[in-house]
């Protein structure tokens, strides 16, 4: 999957990468206040959650959760 | 209950925005000076969506009394292709976006107090800002003003009565629900189509241009703006800096520039990011075989590094490679001193949109256009400079904010037409009835693979592109087999659709100029043709089909001519 790690553990729920997300991947589980990876195959690797979150929880990598990117050549 | 509340939840307003990026803040912020009532909505949480936050943060600047001859040299470099007007008035207003910009609290780099003003090179000034936070700050100031906002609202197309656009149909990712959006004026500002293939542009999928299209406005200058800029693969992101095209090789481990430019080898260049000689060398190489491209910074300490990215533009770039270099080892974590770095041509965006006047407004009544969404045709090709795309964003933001809220100050209210909304919530919804097992990303893959190639889009020929429109055709259908299982799926779907519509009209117009000019480059016809070619395209709905026609450009109206 295209967000191959999330530290929950970190996550102190501000919910910035929600807000940032496009393709509404991510959402906030407000009982335990921590974003929960809700459509992880849906992730297009924009490395919104990975720049924005400020207790750097997220490691994205370029795989998408469905297919390899299309070469231009 | 009205006939219109059970069609799902009905908000007013005088204005109302689509999209929250730059252009939609700005125009929303620029609305609410008049004094109207201004709703803002977006697909993702306001703050921290579109294209600004994730981009470099420059910001294209022109001193006031040099707009003038900026516009005039826009001109000449786009061999008279561009709209004169906007072009004018884009340059004039620079300085006081700019300074609107601070006002509404973005945070410029600043020099003693005021904000600074860097050369870039001959007659070319930017300001940098921050970037990452510049949509919270300017959240921040529409909030306290009154500007009203919706956050994870998905708007899939606009509800109009008696020929005017009077609102728009949004789903909502959250809850579920349809919305129905009810105002005097619309402004569209969801940017172009970046097709999620690459980062920086994954937000932008083509919505708004579509949802414009459908409702009977004219978009313009589709074939332009496809662009290829080289970048670091697994970072998904470029290298600023402008040495470092020297350690460009090949899969054998060879130089890849002395062997194509060797020009380039001597003395001291600038090759930036998106120089499209390298883009040239790398597809060369790759074709012969010998790919991939790496970037081997091997062996060079950190202080080495930092003068590859060496600038004119006061150490920006510099910076920009630095923060990168980062990145790389902390993120990503490879050590750019002990391996080397696999880079790709990054195929980056879909251009025109929706044509606006000098006033921002389309041709439908009632609605508005900004940043990437919107064309105005400005630029024609010419004025390459950094940080003009979030400048355009800016000034066509504000543009269409303070026309847009005029318009709503002078012409009542109209009411959703009841039948016509049906007609649009029913569409929306429909294809929850869809039988088939294929997944809108696979619809997704398949336009990647039509606009992504550079042989498709980069070196355009009739045949290549034909092929491409035939994969676009078959992406076409495959949306037909998608059964969306909720509406988090229904909104992909729709993303998935405007994505379809938008490659489907860069290689239409593209394959009707018969000629070379700009980013648009045809093999079978190499050179630029003013002769059969000085006018731009458009494209409108005719009989549920896209209608292409061509529009001369109105130089004999303008102030430069050729």
């Amino acid at each position: 999957m295209a967000i191959r790690n999330y530290d929950r553990k970190k996550c102190n729920g501000c919910g910035i990468c929600v807000a940032c997300c496009p393709m509404d991947v991510l959402r906030i589980d407000t009982a335990a206040k921590k974003a929960v990876i809700q459509y992880p195959k849906d992730c297009v690797a924009c490395w919104g959650c990975e720049s924005f979150c400020p207790q750097g929880c997220f490691d994205v990598s370029p795989e998408r959760g469905r297919g390899e990117l299309v070469s231009p050549y | 209950m009205n006939n219109t509340d059970k069609l799902g939840t009905v908000i007013k307003s005088d204005v109302l925005v689509l999209g929250a990026g730059g252009a939609g803040m700005c125009a929303a912020l620029k609305a609410k000076e008049s004094n109207v009532d201004v709703l803002l909505i977006d697909k993702c949480g306001i703050g921290w969506n579109g294209q600004v936050p994730i981009g470099g943060g420059i910001l294209a600047y022109v001193y006031p009394e040099y707009a003038k001859k900026w516009a005039e040299n826009v001109t000449r470099q786009s061999n008279f292709f561009n709209n004169q007007d906007w072009t004018f008035a884009f340059g004039n207003y620079m300085h006081k976006s700019t300074m609107d910009l601070a006002a509404m609290g973005l945070t410029f780099l600043k020099n003693k107090g005021d904000i600074n003003i860097l050369n870039w090179g001959p007659n070319i000034y930017v300001t940098l800002f921050d970037a990452p936070k510049s949509l919270v700050a300017l959240k921040k100031t529409a909030k306290a003003r009154g500007v009203k906002m919706m956050d994870k609202i998905y708007a899939i197309d606009l509800l109009k009565n008696d020929g005017r656009v009077v609102g728009a149909v949004g789903l909502g990712l959250v809850d579920g629900k349809t919305y129905l959006f009810n105002a005097k004026a619309v402004i569209i500002a969801t940017g172009n189509c970046g097709y999620m293939h690459e980062k920086t542009y994954s937000s932008v999928l083509g919505e708004g241009p579509a949802m414009g299209y459908r409702a009977g406005a004219q978009l313009v200058n589709a074939e332009f703006g496809s662009s290829y800029v080289w970048g670091i693969k697994t970072l998904g992101k470029e290298l600023m800096g402008i040495h470092f095209y020297l350690y460009l090789e090949n899969a054998r481990g060879e130089k890849i520039m002395g062997k194509h430019y060797p020009e380039l080898m001597v003395g001291k260049h600038s090759v930036y990011t998106f120089d499209p000689r390298v883009i040239d060398a790398m597809q060369k190489e790759v074709k012969a075989g010998l790919g991939p491209i790496y970037l081997n910074l091997m062996g060079l300490s950190d202080a080495e590094v930092a003068g590859l990215a060496e600038d004119r533009v006061e150490g920006l770039t510099q910076l920009m490679a630095n923060d990168t270099m980062k990145l790389l080892r902390e993120k990503a974590g490879i050590n750019p001193s002990k391996e080397r770095m696999e880079m790709w041509a990054r195929y980056l965006y879909g251009g025109g949109g929706l044509r606006i006047d000098i006033n921002g407004k389309t041709t439908l009544d009632g609605l508005y256009a900004a940043g990437s969404a919107s064309s105005n045709s400005w630029s024609g090709g010419g004025g390459g400079q950094g940080g003009l795309g979030v400048q355009s964003a800016a000034v066509t933001g504000f543009v269409a904010g303070e026309n847009a809220a005029k318009y709503a100050g002078e012409n009542s209210r109209l009411d959703i037409n009841v039948e016509q909304a049906k007609g649009m919530i029913d569409r929306v919804l429909n294809p929850m009835k869809h039988k088939g097992d294929v997944d809108a990303a696979e619809v997704a893959y398949r336009v990647h693979e039509a606009v992504v190639p550079m042989k498709y889009n980069r070196q355009r020929e009739a045949s290549r592109m034909k092929e491409a429109l035939g994969i676009v055709q078959d992406a076409r259908n495959k949306l037909s087999r998608v059964q969306p299982r909720d509406f988090h799926d229904l909104a992909r779907y729709h993303s998935a659709d405007s994505m379809v519509i938008a490659a489907e009209f860069t290689y239409s117009a593209a394959l009707m100029r018969e000629e070379s000019r700009a980013g648009h480059f045809r093999e079978d016809f190499p050179q630029r043709d003013d002769k059969n070619w000085f006018k731009w395209i458009t494209i409108e709905q005719r009989d549920g089909a896209p209608l292409l026609a061509t529009l001369p450009v109105p130089v004999e109206n303008y102030r430069w001519k050729p």
